[in-house]
């Protein structure tokens, strides 16, 4: 069934853009202006003065010297451990974005099938409560956990897995992958329900009724409305995790560095060209990852789902 | 039937009626509404922005707050809720990591902090390049407290005056826990030990790990090196790597690594072995490696332009006096230039741990290579996130 162009269902007009409002100059830009200040404030000035350092240099007095130079860059892509540790940092975000994922989607999906709305919005807000408390006490808190006299260790020497302790857990990649889907565990689980939230679970049920497999109903008639959700998620997560420093510090030990732990070694040497240098790379990068979520993804989708 | 009007399963309920009735009315308001909404966020970040400049004592005021970046021995909780209910002078403290981190900070962000901690040769750097203050100690009646050495080293002594006032000393040790190293070290080559692998703890303090490699390899001074000597101090980090399990933060979580043994052998300061027992960890035994070491001699120097630096002789009259000072070597171990507080401790019995820590003899400092700036530092941290990296 097809409607007139501007009527909706029981006849109710749509909504139409009202007519033009007498324009009123720079009165009207007056709304944008407190975001605009922010945003040149707090994130282009500080992006056009980390530029312009990146292409100077620091002298042996902590200087820094407008000797203007491709250097540092060169540096990024010429040393093989920060081009490695770079790649070791994407394989972790892209890991912990799927195991985030994965624990996320089938969270949600039970969530929001089969569980009452009343009772959906106080898992909602156990979900949440962990921010509610500081990043580093979180991350303090699974060092606790997971340290060679930590609760884990201990819990499988008391059920007999482990005869001693094992620092299998902490202080290396595995420490950090853990705590990361732990941390970022909320945002997808959030982007995932709002998505989830607005299926129709019954066409599950029709297109398994027209002869399809559960698994190609979930992959042909799910995932693609909830697409945006996913890609919300994956935006929220992987994201952030390319400039994780705190993380890798704490339970990362020496071999769970991620190129953000380098970054901040070249700042707390002073050496502020150096970092601000690999800070826009990964700025860059980060830059470069959103323009291929965009192509996926409408804003629309985000801001104001329909 | 999914239609252009409706939600994707073609519903169109009262709500959504009663919402695009709203939107129809809504023109007007929303943008009284946008405008409200920006009038009240410029009025509110003002405010904020007003606020954070009234922050403190301002002016010349002797109450308020004030921000000090340190470390976290330099102070301990009780001392500062004292000082904050008696004098109402509290402080903003942001920890401090490293010498430099410090430096930069205070490059940045100018007289935004007050006061800083800084170690033996940063001290005149920050005065050199006009980010820090002199003046005379002795304008402080606490000054009297310490030992005459610290009040006249050469370092810190300029014609404007004196660069800060001297706080704490020690040469940086090597511990170990005697129940895993049987072997007696006496050299920096036992943390390359593959014996200790995963069971060494340092500092996270890149140019100094790099310093403490150097001076086993032989380094004359291991904040100038050569090309040749940084490569040496970098070949001997790749072995040093596998055997450390972290670097820490803060020295009190060093400790911590101590009593709960995950750390085998570890750096720290004068004193350790002492925290580590009080912390109920294991006996661990202390030695000055026989290639020589660094060690630090620390200040607390005022920040030019500081908002809040009315605060700061007043409070240093107070947070210095010896019954303060005395806590926090009993506290934290390692010696302190004030020796009213030295005379303290031997009245309430410390008087062998004192000793055991050199309190009574600051001179020491004289024969320490005293960390500062240095011409590689740049090599010094390339060499170590290249070795330290993936």
């Amino acid at each position: 069934m097809s409607l007139p162009s501007g009527v909706g269902l029981k006849g109710v007009p749509l909504v139409q853009p009202g007519p033009a409002a007498p324009s009123r100059g720079l009165g009207r830009l007056a709304p944008a202006v407190p975001g605009a200040i922010a945003l040149f404030l707090l994130f282009l000035a500080p992006m056009a003065f980390m530029l312009v350092f990146s292409f100077w240099r620091t002298d042996v007095d902590f200087n820094l010297v407008p000797d203007w130079n491709i250097n540092n860059y060169t540096k990024f892509f010429t040393v093989p451990t920060y081009l490695r540790t770079f790649l070791k940092t994407m394989l972790m975000a892209a890991a912990v974005t799927a195991a985030g994922l994965a624990a996320a989607l089938p969270f949600c999906y039970f969530l929001v099938r089969y569980v009452s709305r009343r009772r959906q919005r106080l898992v909602l807000l156990a979900v949440i409560v962990p921010f509610w408390t500081s990043y580093l006490l979180r991350v303090y808190a699974w060092q606790a956990i997971l340290g060679e006299r930590g609760a884990l260790n201990q819990a499988l020497q008391a059920i007999g897995i482990l005869d001693e302790p094992s620092r299998l857990f902490v202080y290396n990649d595995i420490g950090v992958f853990i705590v990361l889907v732990y941390v970022y565990f909320p945002f997808a689980a959030l982007a995932l329900y709002a998505a989830l939230e607005k299926f129709d679970f019954s066409q599950l049920h029709a297109a398994q009724d027209l002869g399809a497999r559960p698994d190609q109903a979930f992959r042909h008639i799910l995932v693609p409305q909830i697409r945006s959700g996913i890609i919300t998620a994956c935006i929220f997560m992987f994201i952030p995790i390319l400039g994780e420093f705190l993380t890798p510090t704490l339970v990362g030990g020496v071999q769970g560095s991620l190129i953000a732990n380098l970054v901040v070694n070249f700042f707390r040497g002073a050496q502020i060209a150096q970092g601000a240098a690999f800070a826009i790379i990964i700025a860059v990068f980060v830059t470069a990852l959103l323009v291929v979520f965009r192509k996926y993804l409408r804003i629309e989708d985000v801001v104001a789902r329909e | 039937m999914v239609n252009d009007s409706g939600d994707r399963h073609g519903r169109i309920g009262s709500e959504d009626i009663g919402m695009d009735q709203m939107a129809r009315n809504s023109n007007l308001s929303r943008r009284r509404f946008l405008q409200a909404s920006a009038a009240m966020g410029g009025v509110v970040a003002f405010g904020g922005l007003a606020a954070a400049c009234t922050t403190g004592g301002g002016g010349g005021s002797t109450k308020g707050t004030f921000n000090w970046m340190t470390w976290s021995d330099h102070y301990y909780d009780e001392q500062l809720a004292a000082i904050a209910k008696d004098q109402e002078i509290k402080t903003s403290i942001t920890e401090l990591a490293d010498n430099s981190e410090g430096y930069t900070k205070v490059k940045e962000v100018g007289g935004q902090l007050d006061m800083i901690s800084g170690d033996a040769l940063w001290v005149p750097k920050y005065f050199e390049d006009g980010l820090i203050e002199a003046w005379d100690i002795n304008e402080l009646e606490v000054a009297k407290q310490l030992y005459s050495i610290a009040r006249d080293f050469s370092i810190w002594k300029k014609p404007e005056g004196y660069l800060g006032y001297p706080f704490g000393w020690s040469p940086v040790q090597l511990y170990y826990n005697p129940k895993y190293v049987t072997t007696t070290p006496d050299s920096w080559e036992v943390l390359l030990d593959p014996k200790y692998k995963g069971h060494i703890v340092v500092e996270n303090q890149p140019v100094e790990i790099v310093a403490y490699m150097a001076k086993f390899a032989g380094a004359k001074d291991p904040y100038n090196m050569t090309d040749e000597e940084l490569a040496q101090a970098k070949d001997l980090l790749t072995l040093l790597k596998p055997n450390l399990l972290k670097l820490t933060q803060q020295n009190t979580e060093t400790i911590t690594s101590l009593i709960n043994e995950e750390a085998w052998i570890a750096t720290g300061n004068l004193g350790a072995e002492e925290r580590v027992k009080e912390g109920g960890g294991a006996e661990i035994m202390g030695f000055t490696p026989k290639e020589g070491t660094v060690g630090w001699m620390d200040a607390e120097m005022l920040v030019k332009g500081g908002k809040n630096n009315s605060l700061l002789k007043p409070f240093l009259e107070v947070a210095e006096q010896a019954e303060h000072i005395a806590e926090n070597f009993i506290r934290y171990g390692r010696p302190l230039f004030n020796e009213s507080a030295y005379k303290l401790l031997v009245d309430k019995g410390h008087k062998d741990r004192a000793d055991r820590f050199l309190y009574n003899k600051p001179e020491t400092v004289n024969t320490m290579t005293l960390k500062g700036p240095g011409s590689s530092t740049q090599g010094a941290i390339d060499a170590f996130n290249e070795v330290f990296g993936a």
